[in-house]
């Protein structure tokens, strides 16, 4: 089919062939020896170890939850809306990976000439980094979309229509990175696109870790005071000028209460100004 | 002869609303588009309907009444219904169906508590569900098959801790367990054998256990024939602004207090 074929070489004899019938072992040798014939048998067997993984995928994917997890989610709708599901993707995906590597395989087997430079170039190197950036793809919008509803899951109870931007935010940022990851698996030129991704990350880390300073400087002395307890529910206590009875400890928040009002001093309040505990 | 529906037709004759228990979704159809003027009320522990006008049921009461009673309370404090409605309640009886229609009238008088009990608490109602159902199970099993008695106090931790004293070294100090984790459920029924009260905060951390209460049990008024155990939670709560639950040790059932009153009695064995 492609070009020139290597005809059968003399075959070794083995010690074993001795007394047999010479003529036919030979011939059947020399049958296989052909690289046509080697070839097409990878070829079969590829097929047969493709549609072996294909359903190992599938039945790994499905033992492993996988079909629960992405329910919901607007790539699995999409790909419902083709008539098949994402583990069937996967594992089709998978399989169709196993024969073409067979392929590769039969035709380096069958020493195809004139086409070689181009297979090599595009099959080689191409074809698997595609097929990656594919895959890459894929799971970037099923674990995008994943993230968007358990985002907005988690943010049900706060009732503010603003609040539904992050969810999608979230989302879009996985789908931006997933799209980078597969660009550039294809050798498109993402220099730029990285520039967008530091400075938006670079915003988020700065400009968030600026709006959750009090939190967080909070939460770390909540974490010291929760374990270390220097003052427990039910203590007499000062907090600067605030005085009670502690009621509640919580990592961001300290209650305390007096008989007309009841302060909630954040906890790093507590570390800045030291506490006084009442003797009784 | 007259038809079985005009003879009960008396049940549902000139109502104000229609209070449905726990309706599923093609029950609550059902009612849904009855009449207009009157007004569909959904009392169930979610509201899988989306229904207008919905109370939460904190737990699933056994005993109809009580769940009744709550969600009428509930119904009267959110202003769904009014001093002297009459209302139909369709509930499920024996099945989990709905399957009985009651009449009702809705007046102050029955209000016993039980709403107020878990929406206008100190402590999250979340907590005080939790703390409930963990005296309902430890009724339920007891302690090795003996009946135990228990007493809880939820919420207003910090007053509630400086009108008691300690029995005994306090095996929570510095630990960080909250009613409603799976692990407190078994240490609880190992400690419930300990005398005295556990106390927990609003957010439903156990802050203590094995307290001696020390209120002023002057003045309270719980039925006759009820141990110290009750009267100390009784007074602890007139005292505090926190809620007492109760498991008492002769007639094994549960009871709640608030503002030293006795609000809810349940028993754990219908559970």
């Amino acid at each position: 089919m492609y070009g020139a074929v290597r005809s059968g070489d003399p075959v070794p004899t083995s010690p074993l062939q001795v007394g047999l019938d010479d003529v036919t072992i030979r011939d059947v040798m020399a049958t296989l020896e052909d690289p046509l014939v080697l070839g097409a048998l990878v070829v079969v067997a590829g097929l047969f170890l493709g549609l072996f993984v294909g359903r190992l995928v599938r039945r790994l994917l499905r033992r492993a939850g996988v079909p629960e997890t992405v329910e919901g989610t607007s790539f699995e709708r999409t790909v419902q809306g083709f008539g098949t599901s994402t583990v069937s993707l996967v594992s089709v995906f998978s399989m169709a990976l196993v024969i073409g590597a067979s392929i590769l395989v039969a035709l380096a087997i069958a020493d195809v000439r004139y086409t070689a430079a181009f297979w090599r170039g595009v099959v080689i190197v191409f074809v698997p980094r595609l097929l990656v950036a594919i895959f890459v793809l894929a799971v970037g919008t099923v674990a995008g979309d994943k993230v968007e509803l358990v985002v907005s899951d988690r943010l049900k109870g706060v009732k503010l229509p603003e609040i539904t931007l992050l969810p999608t935010f979230a989302k879009y940022s996985i789908f931006y990175i997933a799209a980078l990851i597969a660009l550039g698996q294809v050798g498109v030129a993402t220099s730029a696109l990285l520039v967008l991704l530091s400075a938006y990350l670079f915003g988020v880390v700065f400009v968030g870790g600026l709006a959750f300073k009090d939190l967080l400087t909070s939460g770390a002395a909540g974490v010291y005071l929760l374990l270390s307890q220097p003052y427990s529910i039910g203590d007499e206590v000062a907090i600067d000028d605030q005085e009670g009875i502690v009621q509640e400890l919580t990592v961001f928040v300290t209650r305390i209460e007096s008989d007309d009002a009841e302060y909630i001093v954040p906890n790093r309040r507590v570390l800045e100004t030291g506490v006084v505990r009442k003797r009784r | 002869m007259t038809d079985i529906r005009e003879a009960v037709e008396h049940i549902t004759a000139d109502i104000d609303a229609v209070a449905v228990f726990s309706p599923s979704a093609s029950e609550y159809e059902r009612y849904a588009d009855v009449d207009n003027r009157v007004d569909v009320l959904v009392i169930a522990q979610e509201n899988a309907v989306s229904a207008d006008q919905f109370i939460e049921l904190p737990l699933d009461f056994e005993d109809v009444r009580d769940g009744i009673r709550f969600g009428v309370e509930g119904a009267m404090d959110r202003g769904y219904l009014d001093d002297g409605d009459t209302i139909a309640c369709v509930v499920s009886m024996f099945s989990a169906d709905l399957d009985s229609v009651t009449r009702l009238r809705v007046s102050e008088s029955i209000r016993t508590g039980v709403y107020d009990l878990f929406v206008d608490s100190r402590a999250e109602a979340d907590v005080i569900r939790d703390v409930l159902e963990l005296v309902i199970e430890l009724g339920k099993k007891g302690q090795k098959g003996e009946p135990v008695g228990a007493l809880f106090v939820v919420g207003d931790a910090g007053k509630v801790m400086n009108k008691s004293r300690p029995l005994s070294y306090n095996p929570f100090e510095k630990s960080h367990v909250h009613v409603g984790d799976s692990i407190v459920n078994v240490m609880l029924k190992e400690f419930s054998r300990l005398d005295g009260a556990f106390v927990i905060s609003d957010a439903g951390k156990i802050v203590s256990a094995y307290r001696y209460l020390e209120p002023s049990a002057e003045g309270i008024d719980i039925p006759k024939g009820l141990g110290t155990r009750h009267m100390a939670a009784a007074a602890i709560t007139r005292d505090t602004n926190s809620v007492a639950v109760v498991l008492s040790e002769s007639d094994g059932l549960v009871r709640a207090f608030k503002g030293g009153e006795l609000v809810l009695e349940l028993d754990p064995e219908a559970y």
